[in-house]
This record gives structure tokens, sequence and C-alpha cells, in this order.
């Protein structure tokens, strides 16, 4: 290699231009591109990395609900009634949609209003939480981060307990309403959401202050639900499953409300996928590179937000699975977000299934909260994956 | 208005809130130049490239590139004409050095999920041409800071910029590849790209630029060939350093940093 000579470039002139008063440079002749075009000599085997890419999204996609199906398919067939035979269980599920819910018997009807809206809340929890904990890892580029991290549980968790607490003094709605807990829970986790996205935003709006604010804004909230825990011990019990999670609330009536809006916006989520790659270079890369930082930033976090707000309303604060799964993606697949989007629904669809079988076997007739479920499942396999992977691993 | 130059900056002002950190600034380069960016800390070289990249807005002022005012222009239109090699790059999350680069096309793919192939072919040039294609498939954290450094050129490169924007590209390097990074960026400005290389080895700079700026607290002090301009009384000026400054056998002169001036006592 030789080391390039100064002489190379010939500069013309160099001159304070007397009209404007600016330092004018000129060259004298344009130059041929020092980098010709290279024929393209890649290895014959060596397949394009755009079409490697395509293949493995597929084969994820694919593979990835197979395994979903047949989780869900366990699922169904595993309850404390008693364990039937999976074909049967997809038997009966067929035979109870066909008849439309109506005149069903005794199998039927465990399957279809019991088992079935379970599995479906359980999926589309544990799709959400994972994409959203994924999104935010990712805009805010730490590690550690889950979807928790803006305040949305504590705001969710004090205003699910407050109505628990004063809900039959409502007006029009008793404490048994079925959507007074939900209800609380959105509306206290968006608006703690917005309080931290208003302190971010008026401190700069920079990921760690989002960190910070979501913090401070978590705390205050948990407190304040401390405090309606010490003075009406008796009146909320009703609400305490949802503070650990649990899917024994799950109807017909509920279930839709999740599945619809968390799939949906799940799915909607990884239209972005290249953008949260271009957030792995940081927000000035991503910027010169032509992305609008604080639109993408604002409303990737208010829609991650919403996704949690909505996870969370109807069963509760279920941990773990926000945090882990978007990095056990992550290990595996690598960081481009067009795998790992994908993937994390699926694992967190799929980790939710299970989990929420364990916690309704475990213990007949008891059943445990699923969220300790999850991180006692998942904490085993996440330490293998760390001690296989970890060294290389950064995120 | 001046003449059509490939980079045209007019009373470029910069303020955060108070603190003037750039100051009426003028400038017009041609393409295929080498530029070095001297001057030191908190002088305004990281401001000014960050104005002409547009992360920052500008107070006041214009910039022209290659004939268009970036000010009107939308950023993904501007990251066609300029680049940017930052200082340093944090957490990557298991991008792989082909996924970073990647994202160097960013604004060329107007579909939402998947890049084109003429975008992957130019991908494969980059890495090739900065010697990284065994690479490509390395997680961007198992990189040496040598080979990161080259994968970030090669991201800028494939914006196929007029003005490439570099930040102390050598400030973790080795003498090694210290040159060689210098080498790589001298090459691209033989391409008709302007390179402009913020950095503090003054003598390497010397080396390798073709016209040195020299920056203090937030305007131009001096502009001129290297070797002419670079003295022990402007080093003085600058940096507050005495120094030695010497020619070698080829005519390169390097500088010898002797002893900073307390400003307090002088």
């Amino acid at each position: 290699m030789t080391i390039a000579s100064r002489n190379k470039t010939d500069v013309s002139s160099l001159q304070l231009d007397d009209n404007s008063d600016s330092w004018i440079i000129k060259t004298r002749k344009t130059f041929s591109r020092a980098f010709g075009r290279m024929k393209d000599d890649m290895d014959p085997g060596d397949e394009s990395d755009i079409a490697l890419k395509k293949k493995r999204f597929v084969i994820i996609s694919v593979f990835g609900i197979i395994m979903a199906l047949i989780a869900f398919f366990i699922s169904i067939s595993i309850a404390a009634g008693g364990v039937i035979p999976i074909s049967d269980a997809i038997s009966s599920l067929v035979s109870s949609i066909a008849k439309h819910g109506t005149n069903l018997n005794e199998e039927e009807l465990y399957i279809f209003e019991s088992r079935l809206p379970r599995a479906l809340a359980a999926i589309a929890v544990g799709a959400g939480l994972s994409i959203a904990g994924c999104m935010y890892q990712a805009i805010i580029r730490n590690p550690l981060v889950d979807p928790y991290i803006t305040g949305v549980s504590s705001g969710a968790g004090c205003l699910a307990v407050a109505v628990g607490a004063i809900g039959a003094s409502i007006p029009f709605m008793g404490a048994d309403n079925l959507y007074l807990v939900p209800i609380a829970a959105i509306i206290g986790g968006l608006v703690a959401f917005g309080i931290t996205m208003l302190v971010a935003e008026c401190s700069g709006g920079s990921a760690t202050n989002y960190i910070l604010a979501g913090v401070i804004v978590g705390f205050a909230f948990s407190s304040i639900q401390t405090i309606f825990i010490s003075m009406a011990k008796d009146n909320f019990s009703d609400v305490m499953w949802w503070l650990y999670g649990s899917f024994a609330q799950v109807t017909w009536e509920n279930a839709w409300l999740v599945f619809i809006p968390v799939i949906f916006l799940s799915l909607l989520s990884m239209l972005w996928a290249r953008e949260f790659n271009l957030f792995m270079m940081g927000e000035e890369q991503a910027k010169q590179l032509g992305l609008n930082v604080k639109l993408f930033k604002r409303s990737m976090m208010i829609l991650a937000s919403i996704l949690t707000a909505l996870c969370v309303a109807f069963v509760g604060i279920i941990g773990f699975v926000g945090l882990v799964v978007p990095h056990a993606c992550r290990m595996a697949l690598g960081g481009d977000h067009r795998l790992i989007m994908p993937a994390s629904i699926i694992i967190g669809a799929m980790l939710m299934l299970f989990a929420d079988i364990v916690a309704r076997m475990a213990m007949i007739p008891m059943e445990l909260p699923v969220g300790a479920i999850t991180a006692i499942i998942g904490t085993p396999v996440f330490a293998y994956m760390l001690i296989k992977k970890g060294r290389e691993y950064d995120g | 208005m001046m003449a059509d130059h490939l980079l045209e900056i007019h009373g470029l002002n910069k303020k955060f809130g108070d603190f003037q950190a750039l100051k009426d600034i003028n400038l017009g380069l041609d393409k295929g130049l080498m530029i070095g960016l001297i001057g030191p800390n908190g002088c305004g070289k990281s401001t000014m490239m960050k104005c002409i990249c547009k992360i920052h807005e500008m107070s006041s002022g214009s910039i022209y590139i290659d004939g268009e005012d970036i000010s009107k222009k939308k950023p993904a239109e501007v990251s066609k004409l300029v680049a940017t090699v930052p200082a340093e790059s944090g957490l990557t999350f298991g991008l792989t050095v082909t996924d970073m680069v990647m994202l160097g096309r960013y604004p060329f793919v107007d579909k939402i999920w998947w890049e084109n192939p003429e975008d992957e072919t130019a991908v494969r040039e980059a890495l090739k041409t900065f010697g990284i294609y065994h690479l490509r498939k390395k997680q961007v954290s198992m990189l040496s800071s040598g080979e990161r450094q080259r994968a970030m050129i090669a991201k800028a490169y494939v914006q196929e910029p007029k003005v490439m924007l570099v930040d102390e590209p050598t400030s973790h390097l080795d003498m090694k590849y210290k040159l060689q990074v210098m080498e790589y960026l001298k090459k691209m400005s033989y391409s008709d790209m302007t390179v402009i290389v913020a950095e503090h080895d003054i003598s390497l700079m010397a080396r390798y630029c073709d016209i040195c700026i020299i920056m203090k607290k937030g305007e131009i002090q001096t502009i001129g060939d290297p070797k002419k301009v670079i003295t022990e009384d402007l080093i003085r000026d600058v940096y507050e350093v005495d120094s030695r400054i010497g020619l070698d056998e080829d005519g390169e002169i390097y500088v010898l940093p002797k002893k900073y001036i307390d400003a307090e006592e002088s």
C-alpha cells in the first residue's frame, strides 16, 4: 500500500474572496472515482444477505406460527377440569365454533367458554408485552428497559386498586362490574405515561430523561397505591389478583378487547422495523440518515405504552416477559428488528401460553400468579442463553 | 452570492443559549478536497460539522451543498448529500457489520421493509473497498476499534455523499490503523468527495490534508496549506502550547508538543 502523497491533489487557488469575505478553495481538475466500480466477485456460494434475511423471516413466521398453534392446542386441552387428547380438543373447538357457541356439550362448553378466551388473551398479552419491551429497548437503547419503564404499570395498578377500594361507591358502577378495573387500569396507565412523557419532553426528551421520568412517576403512583392499600385493607381483595397478574378473570366479554387491538398494534409496529434498526446507531446517526427522530420516538413511545396499558388492563401486571423475550430473540437472531420483532411476538405468546398452563395446573385447585411463573420458566432458559451467547452480546 | 462550490457556508452562526459556538463562518470548498479541521476542544469543530449535516439547526446563515440549500431540504435528501462518521458509536445491540453498513442505504430505500439488490451491491462494494468484507457477518460489538471505524466509514460511503464529515476518526486507534484510516479518507477525496476531518493529531493532518482550517473559539483563525500555516506561533496561539515543528526527510512536518502555557500565569 502506498502512502498517498499530497501533491496528487492540485489546489489551484486559495484566496480571500474580496466580495464576500469568505475563504474559497478551488480545485483545478475533477478527479475520477478513486474506487472504480468493482466487478462483482462474490464467491459463487455466497448468498445475498437480503435473500437470506427474507428466508429467515419466512422460517421464523411459519415455524413460529406452527409452534404457537401447538402451544395453543395444548393450552386448550389441559385444564383443571381434566386433560383431554389434543385431537379431541381440536374437534371440540371446531364443533363449538361451528355451533356459534350455542347448544354446546360439556366439553365444548369448557373449551369454548373458558379455555379459548383465556388462551387468546395469553397469546395477545405475551405478544404485546414482548414487542412493547422490544420497542422500548430499541428507542431508549438500554438493555435493562422493560414495558413498565414509563410508569404504565404503576399508574394502572394505582387506579385499579383505587377503584377496588372505593369502586362500590361510584354511582352506576358496582365494584363487580367486569370492566371497572380494566378501564381504571387503562386510564391510570396512560395518565402515568402522559406525565412521564411531559416531564421527559420538557427536560429535553433524551432517552435517559425518559427513564428517569418514568422511574419517578412510577414511584409516585406506587406510593399512592400503597397508601390506598393501607387505608382500606379489606375492600380490595377483588383486585389483588390484578397486582400479581392472572388470566382467571378472562372471559369472552373481555378477551376480544385484549386480543384484537393488541395483535393489531403488535403487527402494526413491525412496519417500522427498519427505523428501529436505525435507532441502534444512536439518535444523531438516525437523524443524519433522514429519520424524524423526535416524531418517531414520541409516536413509538405512545404506541408501546398503549400496548402495555391494554395488556395490563385485563390481566394485571406480568413481569419478566417484556424484559427478557426481546433479549432472547436478539441473542438468537442478531440485531435486525425485521427478524426479532416477529420472533418476539411469537416467543412471547408461547411463553405466556405455557406459563398460564403451569399457573393453572401446578397446584390445583389453587391458581398461581402467572407473572411469577413466567419468571420461573424463563430464568433458567435465559440464563443458559446468557452463558452461551453473553460474551458476544452487547445489547 | 459566491461562485458555485460544492460546499458553501455563508454567515453561519450557532448559539447554544448564550454561548456562541460558531461566529460568522464563511467558507467555500470545491470537490475532491481533503480538509483538516484543527482546533482545541470546544472550538466549534464538531458543532460546525453537525450544522453542515443538519443534526443541529443553525442559528443564522445558510449552507449550500452542490447548489442545494440544505435548510430547505428534507432530512432524507440531506443525507444523500452529506454523510458523517461520528466520533464514537455506542451499543449496537447485535447488529452485524452488513446490517450496519446497510443502514447507510436507508435514505435510498423507498420500500417499507427490504432493501433492493442494488443496495446490497453498494454495501458489498463498500465492504470490499474498506477491507472488511470478511467481517461482514460479525457483530459490530466484536470488532476492534480499527475495524469498527472502517465499518463506520463504509456506512458513510454507501450514502454516496458529496461531502463526508469525519469526527476524530483516529482517536482510539494505534499507529497502523491511524495511517490506514487516513489513507482511506484520502482515497475518498480522490473520488470527487470532499472529506472534512476533525482531528487532534496535527502531524497526521498536515501529512494527509490538502488544506487545514484552524479554528479557535468558534471562528476560523487561518486557512491554508498545512505546511505553511502550521507554525510554532500558531500552535501557541491556538492551543496555548509551546511546541517544536520539524521536517522529516520526505518534507513532511511533524509537531512535538513541549509545554503548555498556563493562561493564569502569563
